[in-house]
This record gives structure tokens, C-alpha cells and sequence, in this order.
């Protein structure tokens, strides 16, 4: 009887582990078009580029306020801060600055609508600038952290490229902006850290773009709101910027591949 | 006529044959419930095999370092628990006192759950939010690497995402120091998505993208440059 019904289970067992594994997918993964020669693709005219130009996004704002640095403290109070600061400086220097917001509540052109990220990188994009600095503030670290995209760098714009990756063109700019500021901030004794991140938007940006987060002085998370600090801090941003304004170099500009139609992946019910 | 000494004989023996009988039942209860007992295999528990050394890639908030470093932990055999529980030891150690990259303690993943790629026959869900966890612009994304190649997706508890320090390096630290021990001890693992409470959301405490799809990759040594205040 028990030995009737243990068989009888067994059985099952092996029937369910049977189905299992022919489930399991066996197709090969279908392999992406192979990299093209762009040897034959035209190239287009250089974007406009303004040297001059750089574009200040002090994060968050509004009722999105950032990271709660402490019960009085908001980031979006310290970013916003830290880029008039940096704008004030930066104009002394020749230089035009873009600002996402320059109120507390970042806001569409004429619209009470808040501004999504996609909106900052918009206003970025078509300001063709030199230099997209994202400004952030944390109690967490010290120093200054300076992030650059995560993705891929590519040795060409391609017109038409995603929303998603269009920084991958400029990433080996920001990289040489990211040393550039990083080589300014050690000058001037600020604790460091340079590294890749992903934090929209800056995937999206078609500028040497950085995300600059402001951290503590040292462990006390009050002097992110010392002036002097903030001060300190801007200047050697600036003066880094000054020698950038010379060395940025925009990617070449590629007209879009002929497009080829993409194998259909998986089952569209 | 029966002799006396006869009947205590007859007496006697039967009073063995009872004695036998008891005893023979006894015996036959235990012998099944032993062996009904060896036949029970229901888990209890995870099959923990014995401590071996881990490495966990530990972050470090002052300097935007992530450091292997091995520590003795018993794991269980079985692939997703063992991801699960490495977590969980992984983010135990930021809530011990003095910890270099300082979160929460309590409970943080709720399930790891692994895929074999590619993804095949998905489509977008019901909602927009569904949808995007499956859905990818980049064509090489859900395609494995080497055959066997797994995606992981991690579904954190929202009470350990809302009480997260929030900040660019902070969050991204977390991020680079899962993704950096999953790579060194699930090797199948080739690409990670992150879940909050079941659901996808933009970002881990208003920085770090939680809605893109990480390559699994060695994430210690990160940061560049550092110098000393
Ligand atoms: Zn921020």
C-alpha cells in the first residue's frame, strides 16, 4: 500500500520535472546586427556649440526638496545656493550661465506645471553649453563627489540617437571635464570622490555633463549651508571651467544608419 | 482429572504467549513510527551547508571605496536563497555600529528571483509601471552573455528603500556594492533589476536609477581619486 502510493508519487515527481525543463527556453539568443563600417555614413555639420556657455541645474526644488539633511536644512536650499554662487563667479569670468531654476520652485515656462528631469536635460540640450554641471547636496561622505554618466562612451554622435543614451557620445568629454575639476578641487583641498553613476538625467544630456554633489565639510552636516565653504567650493569649480572653455571638443556628428529592421523578439500577445 | 502442576504450566505459558503479543505489538509500533519518521522530508529549514568564507563587496561613504572583504557565513545551497541570504548579511553589515556606509537594520529583500535569459515571450503588462520593468530600449539587454546567463531581480522591501539615506553616492554605493557581491558569488548572474514591494520605482531615495537594468560587473575600486582632508 505505501510502497503503491510512494511509486505513484515518484511517478508524478518525474512527470512535473519532465514538463518543467521542456519549458525551459532553448532559443539562442539572436545576435544584434553587427557593428557597421561608418566609413561611407556622411557626416553632418557640427551642432551648435557655445563655449561660453554653461548650464547650472540646482537639483530637486519645489515640493520634490531633495535629501533631508537635517530638520532646517533641505537640499534643494543648498543646491540652489551653491549655483548663484557659481553663477555670480562664472559670469565675472566672460561666461553665460543657464539655470534650470533660479526660484524655489522649478516650474515649465509659463506654466505652474513642475519641471520633470526631462525637462532640465531639454533645457540643457538646446542650450548647446560647454558644460552641464547637475549640482546635488548630501549629509552623507565628505567633500565634493563628482559623477559622470555610466554608459558606454561611442566616438560619434549618431543624429537621431536615443533619449536614454545620448550622453554616450559625450561621455569621454565629461571624463576629461570630470579630471579637469577633480585636478581644481584637490588644488584647493577638497576631500574627493570621482566616479560613474547612474542618476537621471544625465544620460540624456548632449553636453560634457557632471552630477556635483556637495557633501560635508567634514563630519559635521551643518557646514554644507557655511558660505564660505559653498564659496570655496565654487571657486575651484569656476576656475576649472575657465580652462575647460578651451578644451572642450564636441563629438563629430553622423547622419542616422540606413535603418535595418530589427528581428522581433519574443511573443506580442 | 488435571494435575495441579499441570494447570500451572498451561497457566504459565499462556501468560507468556500475552507477554510475547504485548511485547510484539510494542515493538511494531515503534519500528513504524521510526521508519514513518525517516520518511517525512519535509523542510523544515533551508538546507544550510556549514560556514564557508564569502567575500561582500563592502562599501565605504568617506571615500567611495567598495572593498572585498571575505567573513565566515553559512548559506544555503539553493541558488536564489543563497542570493537572498547573502543580501541580507551583505546589508546587515551597514547596520552594525560604526559602519563606513551607515543604513537601517531590518528586514531588506523581500525575494530574489532569477531569469534565464534571454527573456522570451514577455510583453508589457497591464500598466504602464509593469511594462517598464520588462521592457528595455537597448537590443542587448535580456540577452545573455554566456549561455546560462541569468537575470537577477531583486525586490527590496519599501521599508528599507524609504529609510535609505538619500544622496548620489550614498545610493549608488548600495547599488554598486549588491551588484558587485552577486557577481563574485553568482557568476551566472549577468543582469539586475530592482523591485520595491513588487513594483518598479524611479529611483532608490530620490537619486540612484532603480528603473535600469545594471550589467553585473566587478564594482570594487570605483572611485578614482580621493585625497585626505
Ligand atoms: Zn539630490
Amino acid at each position: 500500500m505505501n510502497l503503491a502510493k510512494k511509486s505513484a508519487t515518484a511517478c508524478l515527481l518525474a512527470i512535473a520535472t519532465h514538463l518543467c525543463s521542456a519549458q525551459t527556453p532553448t532559443t539562442p539568443a539572436q545576435i544584434s546586427a553587427a557593428q557597421k563600417s561608418t566609413a561611407a555614413t556622411p557626416t553632418l555639420p557640427a551642432s551648435p556649440f557655445n563655449r561660453t556657455t554653461v548650464l547650472l541645474d540646482p537639483a530637486h526644488g519645489g515640493s520634490d526638496s531633495g535629501s533631508r539633511i537635517s530638520d532646517s536644512i533641505l537640499e534643494k536650499d543648498i543646491t540652489l545656493a551653491l549655483a548663484f554662487k557659481l553663477r555670480s563667479l562664472l559670469a565675472a569670468r566672460g561666461f553665460t550661465v543657464v539655470m534650470t531654476r533660479d526660484s524655489d520652485a522649478a516650474t515649465q515656462a509659463d506654466t505652474p506645471n513642475p519641471l520633470t528631469l526631462d525637462d532640465r536635460a531639454g533645457i540643457a540640450n538646446r542650450a548647446h553649453p560647454a558644460a552641464c554641471l547637475l549640482l546635488h547636496a548630501t549629509a552623507a561622505g565628505n567633500g565634493v563627489h563628482i559623477y559622470r554618466s555610466e554608459l558606454e562612451p561611442i566616438p560619434n554622435e549618431v543624429n537621431g540617437t536615443s533619449w536614454l543614451t545620448a550622453q554616450a557620445a559625450w561621455v569621454t568629454q565629461s571624463e576629461k571635464l570630470q579630471k579637469l575639476l577633480g585636478q581644481a578641487l584637490t588644488r584647493a583641498r577638497v576631500p574627493l570622490v570621482l566616479s560613474r553613476a547612474s542618476v537621471r538625467p544625465v544620460d540624456s544630456l548632449t553636453c560634457p555633463a557632471l552630477v556635483v554633489e556637495l557633501a560635508p565639510k567634514g563630519s559635521d552636516s551643518s557646514s554644507l549651508t557655511n558660505e564660505s565653504y559653498q564659496q570655496h567650493v565654487a571657486g575651484a569649480i569656476a576656475a576649472a571651467l575657465v580652462f575647460w572653455q578651451n578644451q572642450a571638443q564636441p563629438p563629430v556628428r553622423l547622419a542616422p544608419l540606413p535603418t535595418t529592421p530589427t528581428p522581433k523578439k519574443g511573443v506580442q500577445p | 482429572m488435571i494435575s495441579r502442576h499441570q494447570r500451572i504450566v498451561f497457566w504459565c505459558l499462556v501468560g507468556c504467549i500475552l507477554a510475547m503479543g504485548t511485547l510484539l505489538f510494542v515493538e511494531r509500533q515503534r519500528a513504524r513510527d521510526r521508519i514513518v519518521a525517516l520518511a517525512d522530508a519535509t523542510p523544515l529549514d533551508a538546507p544550510y551547508s556549514t560556514t564557508e568564507s564569502v567575500t561582500l563587496d563592502l562599501a565605504n561613504d568617506s571615500d567611495g571605496s567598495i572593498t572585498a572583504t571575505t567573513r565566515p557565513i553559512a548559506l544555503p545551497g539553493e541558488v536564489t536563497a543563497r542570493a537572498r541570504a547573502l543580501l541580507e548579511h551583505l546589508l546587515a553589515e551597514y547596520a552594525l555600529p560604526g559602519s563606513p556606509h551607515p543604513l537601517q537594520s531590518g528586514a531588506a529583500v523581500d525575494d530574489v528571483f532569477l531569469l534565464p535569459l534571454p527573456l522570451v515571450g514577455h510583453s508589457g503588462g497591464t500598466t504602464a509601471a509593469t511594462s517598464t520593468l520588462i521592457a528595455s530600449n537597448d537590443p542587448n539587454a535580456l540577452q545573455p552573455q554566456n549561455p546560462g546567463g541569468e537575470l537577477a531581480v531583486i525586490n527590496l522591501r519599501s521599508s528599507f528603500v524609504n529609510a535609505h539615506p538619500s544622496g548620489v553616492e550614498v545610493e549608488s554605493l548600495t547599488l554598486m556594492s549588491i551588484i558587485g557581491t552577486l557577481h563574485t558569488n553568482l557568476p551566472q548572474i549577468e543582469q539586475i533589476r530592482f523591485l520595491v514591494d513588487g513594483q518598479p520605482r524611479e529611483t532608490l531615495a530620490g537619486h540612484a536609477d532603480l528603473l535600469r537594468t545594471y550589467p553585473s560587473k566587478d564594482t570594487t575600486a570605483r572611485a578614482e581619486t580621493s585625497v585626505a582632508p
